[in-house]
């Protein structure tokens, strides 16, 4: 059994309850202790860095040196793509010998880095492993096409991310072909839906969210499986207020992929938290 | 709407160059905006740039004139969505996203944030909100938000009640430690308002066309080319 630290994030508390609840279904199945960072914090998102450099930067790092110090622990689960990203961010900065002392200073005690952050993809990928994952597989997909939506933070900018191929990503392609699902070849992988803008400027995300899934549909995906919080909430709900407009709207099941992941291990449809979604996902996974 | 454009682009190239805007970036992000040639790949990747005034690598040569209308109070800096592509694909190194950011940065400490930006308010609560609760209480923000823009919240009524009957929507705030939480938010500001203040009074000093390192530049971490 191998013991992971543990930071949910703000979203996974409310808006993206099932993919706090179907990752930890996963692990569970997968064998893999999740040890919550006691006391945790807002890693600051989008409002810290574009407001304060470095309380964007000492507010993950805080969170890092408890894993590292207080936990003992060597590497952290972070499913939410943007807390990801911060925390990778803090992993970054550091390696900037002022930065790091201005850090030390607000957090308190010193972080140099160290810590391994995974998101949602690394932990199947890279830390259960495509095989083990295979091996645990009770009942696997018969060639659900799926098309895997990266979006941005999971990938960008790979100076932070250090992803392989922040333009055409594909390891999460292979987590679900593991499953027994078809990933599909598309050009939207990394595209932005316009999630930071949802409540502000509707107008353009519509037209982000439209193109992405248009693109998923049209390369043949019965659903899309995405690995963050923002980019799920941001397209399944915004499908309702484009139907409004456009009467010929086919709609598109948007699921994480810790419910993929978690349906064919056999996780309950209840733990899985299939009825949250807006656009009704069980009738591509019947 | 175009023609307009072009006019105010005209306009804005008999304006005297100055460095000040460059630098003042440079030491809050340790960004030289001098190192961009306006190749456009940016712009070309950016999802919002059809949507806004301007476009990123526009905003970039404005920075580089010392334009502040052109950048600092144009739309486009409050439409970014922070997607990272300009940073991933620039050819030269910049972090334009983060030139975004301290765009905002600046808007907001030289209080010159537009009104007709949505986007900013929702920022500063959202900001205000983690600093709060320790946490982000995503009702507060929500609703904070859209209470100012009631014409607007009316769109989102049926989704609200949507996520309710999910129960996507946690009513209660779920708190991180709020202490630590405060005391490093405080630390983090004072440390940032000092050195703000300071980068403003040096930049205003700043000779046109200052490439150079300026006085509170902080090197990039990492060390691009």
């Amino acid at each position: 059994m191998t013991k992971l630290a543990y930071y949910p994030g703000c979203s996974l508390h409310s808006t993206a309850k099932e993919l706090d609840s179907s990752f930890d279904g996963t692990m569970a199945k997968l064998d893999v202790d999740l040890a919550e960072i006691p006391g945790w914090q807002c890693c600051g998102n989008s409002a810290g860095h574009s407001a304060n450099r470095l309380l964007a930067a000492a507010l993950p790092a805080n969170e890092l040196v408890k894993v590292r110090d207080d936990m003992k622990l060597d590497a952290v689960a972070v499913p939410c793509a943007a807390c990801f990203n911060r925390f990778q961010g803090a992993n970054h900065e550091v390696g900037d010998e002022a930065m790091a002392a201005d850090i030390a200073q607000v957090v308190g005690r010193p972080y140099d880095g160290g810590v391994k952050v995974l998101n949602l993809v690394d932990v199947y990928h890279d830390r259960v492993g495509l095989a083990a994952l295979k091996s645990k597989v009770v009942k696997p997909f018969q060639g659900l096409q799926v098309a895997c939506y990266y979006g941005c933070l999971l990938t960008r900018p790979p100076k932070v991310t250090l992803a392989e191929d922040p333009e055409y990503p594909v390891h999460m392609d292979a987590v679900v072909e593991a499953i027994g699902c078809t990933p599909v070849d598309w050009d939207s992988k990394t595209a932005c839906c316009g999630a930071a803008l949802t409540l502000c400027e509707p107008d353009v995300v519509d037209e982000l969210v439209k193109g992405i899934i248009t693109n998923a549909r049209e390369r043949g995906a019965e659903a899309i499986a995405c690995a963050c919080p923002l980019c799920q909430i941001n397209l399944d709900s915004r499908q309702g207020e484009i139907k409004k407009t456009d009467g010929a709207w086919v709609d598109m099941p948007i699921l994480y992929l810790s419910q993929l992941v978690g349906r064919a291990l056999g996780v309950s449809d209840e733990q899985l938290g299939l009825k949250k979604a807006m656009v009704d996902p069980t009738k591509v996974l019947a | 709407m175009r023609s307009e454009r072009r006019d105010r682009v005209e306009e804005d190239v008999t304006q005297t160059p100055s460095g000040a805007l460059a630098a003042r970036i440079r030491s809050g992000s340790g960004e030289n905006p001098y190192l961009c040639y306006l190749c456009k790949k940016c712009s070309t990747g950016c999802p919002v740039a059809p949507f806004g005034d301007v476009h990123p690598a526009q905003v970039m040569r404005a920075v580089q004139l010392g334009d502040e209308a052109m950048s600092v109070d144009s739309r486009f800096i409050w439409l970014c969505t922070g997607c990272e592509t300009c940073t991933t694909r620039c050819p030269q190194g910049i972090d334009v996203a983060s030139i975004m950011d301290e765009l905002r940065m600046i808007a907001r400490h030289d209080g010159r944030v537009r009104k007709d930006a949505p986007f900013a308010r929702s920022l500063d609560i959202n900001y205000r909100s983690f600093r709060r609760w320790g946490r982000l209480y995503e009702l507060e923000l929500v609703v904070l938000d859209l209470l100012k823009r009631p014409k607007a919240a009316l769109g989102y009524t049926g989704l609200g009640i949507k996520m309710m009957a999910r129960g996507k929507i946690r009513l209660l705030p779920t708190m991180g430690d709020r202490g630590q939480m405060k005391r490093m938010a405080r630390a983090a500001e004072r440390i940032e308002a000092g050195r703000r203040a300071e980068a403003k009074v040096a930049a205003a000093g700043k000779a046109p066309g200052a490439g150079g390192p300026s006085a509170g530049a902080r090197p990039k971490a990492g060390g691009t080319p």
